[in-house]
């Protein structure tokens, strides 16, 4: 679904990202982490095409338009009902209003927000906002899921069960699934690959996990998995290392 | 309104009507020379003269003209050049400094400019107040566009929307806030510019009226004046704060 081959990427100067190779397949949950700063953000913003890259080259087997993008804030236009943000998308691909309207309330049925269309998100809880985030992305029934973050603000309560939610739509419809996240337990309970960056200057990728924990998945039953728990060490040193090698080696 | 709103709004009215008092007492009684400080009963007197004899009527008239008409010529205007600016730097690169400097020094000071150049008519009315609301409107959008949550922007772009999506769905209505406000301080400049323009130079309106009254040493009609002029711009400040709730109405939910 999805290659990155020698990819350098920076913000003016020096490159802060290189020598990036990703092999995603088809239906796969791949997580991406590191620390603060690694770079995982800007990968995303790469294959969406909302950053340009040093070099490198990305090979994506979907049309940008089936490309969604789940950000870290809700980033919902605050004037608009929940109804018209989640339908946004849909009227921008030139989906008649009723239509588009129809399709928002069937979404928002889905993530348990039937009743909410007519408010505005300022009306909204963290966990409902993020609902209508979700729902505004999967509405346009993308076959690449790009998320960054995007339940790092919530409450553990909220996150897992939105987490669950999400996964067993992704396992369904067999998305492919790009999550850069900082929670190792949601990285390793989610996916089916792991990429580790470091810290450098310029940062890459530093370590590929595979992980084989049965599917479909409940994120709590999987910590339980007998792979979980090496995994979850295995992970740890490697970022432990990088993290004391970047205090170290400033 | 709630009760708290009504204790303010007593508690306003009763200092208002006590000062209101105490004046026409310090008149009446000598305290104040009623020449410089005419009580507020001779005040009102004027007031319902001018009403009641339909002097008042036409110079009001023309001086809302000129008000409304430069609003509304200077709200698109200064809409209209603010949102080309912010979408093109080529026109930012030559209209920002323009309007930096016509912002840095007391627009008035153009007024009698535009009586020597378009007469003593309406027309150098009407280009002081569209002048003092363009440039204020144009840096409102201006601003407003430029300080649109970047966040938002890339949200539109990742679910496919190009440039007129940006402008329907996030310029606008975040300009439409920023315009909303300094509407009240747009409708404040319009009338300024329209007393100020017939104060220099006119045969008609409030400020041709306020002129007279100064030259005159009528201070009863000055005052008179003054207080027609702020209860007509606190009426149109009750209009805009409508307009402004019908507008920004998911701010108010």
């Amino acid at each position: 679904m999805l290659k990155v081959t020698n990819l350098a990427v920076g913000y003016g100067g020096a490159p802060v990202l290189d020598s990036v190779d990703l092999d995603i397949a088809t239906g796969e949950f791949t997580s991406l982490i590191g620390p603060s700063g690694s770079g995982k953000t800007s990968i995303l913003r790469v294959v969406t095409g909302l950053l340009l890259p040093l070099r490198g080259t990305i090979e994506l087997k979907v049309a940008a338009r089936d490309v969604g993008f789940l950000f870290q804030d809700d980033a919902l236009l605050p004037w608009r009902t929940v109804r018209q943000n989640v339908a946004l998308g849909l009227r921008i691909r030139d989906v008649p209003p009723n239509t588009a309207d129809d399709q928002s309330e069937h979404w928002l049925t889905l993530l348990g927000l039937k009743g909410q269309g007519d408010r505005y998100p300022g009306q909204l809880s963290g966990g409902q906002r993020k609902r209508v985030a979700i729902a505004q992305v999967l509405a346009l029934e993308p076959r690449l899921l790009l998320m960054d973050e995007p339940f790092a603000s919530l409450d553990a309560i909220v996150r897992t069960r939105i987490t669950q939610e999400l996964l067993e739509w992704v396992e369904r419809k067999q998305l492919t699934v790009i999550l850069v996240t900082h929670d190792l337990e949601e990285a390793i309970s989610a996916s089916d690959a792991v990429y580790v960056l470091n810290q450098g200057a310029p940062a890459t990728v530093i370590g590929h996990h595979r992980i084989e924990i049965p599917r479909p998945r409940d994120v709590l039953e999987a910590r339980q998995h007998a792979t979980f728990g090496p995994l979850l060490r295995c992970l740890w040193k490697e970022l432990s290392e990088e993290s004391t090698s970047s205090y170290t080696n400033p | 309104m709630t009760n708290k709103n009504w204790a303010s709004t007593l508690r306003r009215s009763l200092t208002l009507l006590s000062l209101l008092a105490l004046w026409e007492t310090g008149a009446q009684v000598g305290w104040l020379d009623p020449f410089y400080f005419p009580p507020p009963s001779q005040v009102w007197e004027v007031m319902f003269t001018l009403a009641a004899s339909g002097e008042l009527w036409p110079h009001l008239g023309a001086t809302a003209v000129a008000a409304s008409a430069g609003l509304v010529i200077g709200l698109g205007l200064g809409i209209g050049l603010g949102f080309a600016a912010a979408l093109s730097p080529i026109l930012a690169e030559l209209l920002e400094p323009v309007m930096i400097l016509l912002n840095a020094i007391p627009r008035v000071i153009l007024a009698p400019l535009f009586v020597i150049w378009l007469g003593i008519g309406l027309a150098s009315k009407l280009a002081l107040a569209t002048v003092l609301v363009s440039v204020l409107l144009f840096f409102s959008v201006y601003n407003g566009i430029k300080e649109v949550d970047r966040r938002l922007i890339e949200r539109i772009r990742t679910l496919g929307g190009g440039r007129r999506t940006l402008i329907r769905e996030l310029y606008l209505p975040s300009v439409t806030a920023w315009i909303m406000g300094n509407f009240k301080v747009a409708v404040g400049f319009a009338f300024t510019g329209a007393v100020v323009g017939e104060f220099v130079a006119s045969s008609r309106g409030l400020g041709y009226l306020l002129q007279f009254a100064q030259s005159t040493y009528n201070a009863a009609l000055t005052i008179a004046l003054v207080v027609i002029i702020m209860a007509f711009v606190l009426l149109l400040f009750a209009i805009a704060e409508r307009l402004e709730r019908h507008l920004l109405s998911w701010r108010y939910v």
